[in-house]
């Protein structure tokens, strides 16, 4: 098969194949970024299908109280772009294979000399995709360009609220994956995987090209099981970034973690 | 109507939940806000509950003062103490029309929020107000007069408590809530807001226009006005805009002095960027991460600059400059001692930049919107200035 990159070849194997993956949501320097670079490692060995890696910003109007603050304390320990996209091509130079969505809101895409040298900078690190929270189908026309000229899959999203046509429309320009947002709302807190939301997945996974993911309020294995009824991939990003910052020892605190997610994916 | 852009500025930044809301006020606004029935009702509302229009007053003694002509619009005689109320009765009663229940809104110095709190008793509506709690702290009457309203006032905890948080909160809010209006307070946040809230403030220049002309029987060689997210300033512009013999100046805030770091002086200090929805000037290091800001007057305390003024100021039709707080308290002082007259602390560095100007400006036409009155303020001013207990 021949894939647009290593995150559509891992998403796409996993639609082939019928089976069912986890997408960890990481903060790039919580903690520091070597502890971001030692959890990404933690994943891959445990066996997370992609990583959705979040640069910090300080005004993430699609998070809550969680990822708020761990953007704040990445921010304030002193993260910048440039080291956080040094430390994706460490990870890239020690052998990390794991496919890597960069997630950022807009604005900081936008500096450095706009979005074509910022989304170069991206892919050239190591990156595979781009997910940008806070930039609608309105918007995304010079992005998605941008991305297809640097090998970065574009990922937009779809939301409950969105209707046929958008999610539709969504599907058929996301490469990798669409990002489903369960419920209407911003992240953290619990999704509710009952009738409605089961509906609007299986909706999105009919009218989408691409692979879904379905990302918010997903924290415990049983979420998985029930959040993968429809959907390719799980993201867990709230509770993972939570007991990353309790723990002593996040890389093994991220891989058991993880391996305890995956229990919900056979059962 | 314009598309969601002013020249390379504005836009529709938001997260996809929120779409489909701002499609349906867009078109809620374009259909039934346009309606001359809604237009009656609107006006009937601006007359006989607001109190318009407002006076333009002359000012003898302090133009006199300054060597200048100096008149106000004054929106500080406006039904709850400033402009505000115009956006809010706009909005509120196009979300009623629309068959919303739920009001969320933002607030900085707690004008927009009790203009909020106010329309939503009149108009049987739910009310939250976003606000942060540095603001909440430093205008603590406006916090009591909204729940005195019957709003719920929920206080910002996080960032830098002011009202950009108060503006990522009610977003949140929003983002939860979808199905309620979001009464955004100045002309901007994602399209239709900047346009929407414009359209509701005109009413400001259209008067002045025509008020002038009466009064004066001439046009004003300037037009000033204060700057935070800037709809005040243009719902005066708008007015003034074809006529290039005006000059229009609009004022931010210049804190400490735009050279200490310590001010909300986005045009001078900063560079363009996307916050809260549009693309604009913004107050951010290189790394696109919002900065602090500061100002004495919380109105201006705001990282961001409506898309329609970067626009203008691309264009060179309208220009921006700063007061720092000092200017500004300074021409508080001077507008009640000579006019009888306390502004808020927002207009007054509309005033302030009149008064450091004023050599430049001797023998000149300039009317300045007076956006609200200073009540709100007393407890500050009294602190800044050392005086009372």
């Amino acid at each position: 098969m021949n894939h647009f990159n290593r995150l559509e070849h891992a998403t796409q194997t996993l639609r082939e194949t019928n089976q069912r993956g986890v997408a960890p949501y990481l903060t790039a320097g919580d903690g520091g970024l070597t502890t971001t670079l030692a959890v990404l490692h933690a994943l891959e060995k445990a066996g997370a299908t992609c990583v959705e890696l979040g640069f910090p910003f300080s005004d993430p109007i699609a998070d809550g109280p969680i990822l708020q603050a761990a953007a704040q304390r990445s921010l304030e320990a002193g993260t910048t772009f440039a080291d956080t996209l040094e430390m994706v091509a460490t990870y890239r130079k020690e052998g990390g294979e794991l496919p890597l969505a960069f997630m950022s809101y807009i604005n900081p895409l936008l500096q450095h000399g706009g979005l074509s040298s910022t989304c170069q900078r991206i892919a050239y690190a190591g990156a595979d995709a781009l997910v940008v929270p806070d930039l609608p189908l309105e918007e995304s026309e010079e992005l998605e360009k941008v991305c297809w000229e640097n090998r970065l899959a574009p990922i937009l999203f779809a939301a409950p609220t969105s209707g046929d046509a958008r999610i539709q429309k969504a599907g058929s320009r996301s490469h990798g994956f669409l990002y489903v947002v369960g419920r209407v709302g911003i992240t953290g807190g619990s999704t509710a995987f009952d009738n409605t939301t089961q509906e609007f997945l299986q909706t999105a996974r009919r009218l989408s090209n691409a692979p879904i993911a379905v990302g918010f309020g997903i924290r415990t294995a049983d979420d998985i099981r029930s959040a993968t009824k429809y959907a390719d991939l799980a993201i867990v990003g709230t509770a993972l970034v939570e007991k990353l910052h309790y723990s002593k020892d996040p890389a093994k605190t991220a891989f058991d973690f993880l391996k305890e997610l995956q229990s919900g994916l056979n059962a | 109507m314009k598309g969601p852009y002013f020249g390379d500025f504005g836009g529709q930044f938001a997260p996809e939940t929120l779409m489909p809301s701002l499609q349906e006020l867009e078109s809620a606004w374009q259909s039934i806000g346009q309606s001359p029935s809604f237009r009656k009702e609107f006006n009937d509302l601006l007359k006989n509950y607001a109190g318009r229009p407002t006076p333009l007053t002359p000012c003898r003694r302090l133009g006199e003062a300054w060597g200048l002509e100096l008149w106000l619009k004054r929106e500080d005689l406006l039904h709850t103490g400033a402009h505000k109320l115009n956006n809010a009765l706009g909005q509120a009663l196009l979300a009623k029309h629309m068959g919303k229940t739920r009001i969320l809104a933002e607030t900085g110095a707690g004008q927009h929020g009790v203009a909020t709190a106010t329309v939503c008793a009149l108009l049987d509506l739910e009310c939250v107000v976003y606000m942060g709690s540095v603001d909440a702290v430093r205008q603590k009457t406006n916090v009591l007069r909204m729940e005195l309203l019957g709003a719920r006032v929920e206080i910002v905890e996080h960032g830098q408590k002011t009202l950009k948080d108060a503006v990522n909160e009610a977003l949140r809010a929003w983002t939860g809530d979808p199905d309620a209006h979001y009464l955004l307070g100045s002309a901007l946040g994602p399209h239709p807001f900047p346009a929407l809230v414009a359209d509701f403030q005109q009413v400001i220049g259209k008067e002045a226009v025509q008020q002038i002309a009466d009064q004066a029987d001439a046009s004003p060689d300037l037009v000033v006005a204060c700057v935070g997210g800037g709809s005040n300033a243009i719902g005066i512009f708008r007015a003034f805009e074809e006529d290039a013999s005006v000059r229009l100046v609009g004022v931010e805030a210049g804190g400490d002095g735009v050279e200490t770091g310590r001010h909300a002086a986005r045009f001078s200090g900063g560079t363009p960027g996307v916050l809260h929805g549009c693309r604009t000037w913004l107050l951010q290091n290189e790394d696109g991460q919002i900065l602090p800001t500061h100002s004495v007057s919380a109105g201006l305390d705001y990282p961001a600059v409506g898309p329609e003024h970067a626009a203008l100021h691309a264009l060179g039709r309208a220009e921006y400059a700063s007061a720092t707080d000092e200017d500004a308290l300074t021409a508080l002082q001077a507008l009640c001692k000579r006019e009888g007259i306390l502004p808020a602390l927002e207009s007054s560095h509309a005033l302030g930049w009149v008064q450091q100007n004023q050599d430049d400006l001797r023998g000149k036409r300039v009317l300045v919107n007076l956006s609200g009155r200073g009540d709100k303020d007393l407890a500050i001013i009294f602190e800044t200035l050392g005086l009372g207990t």
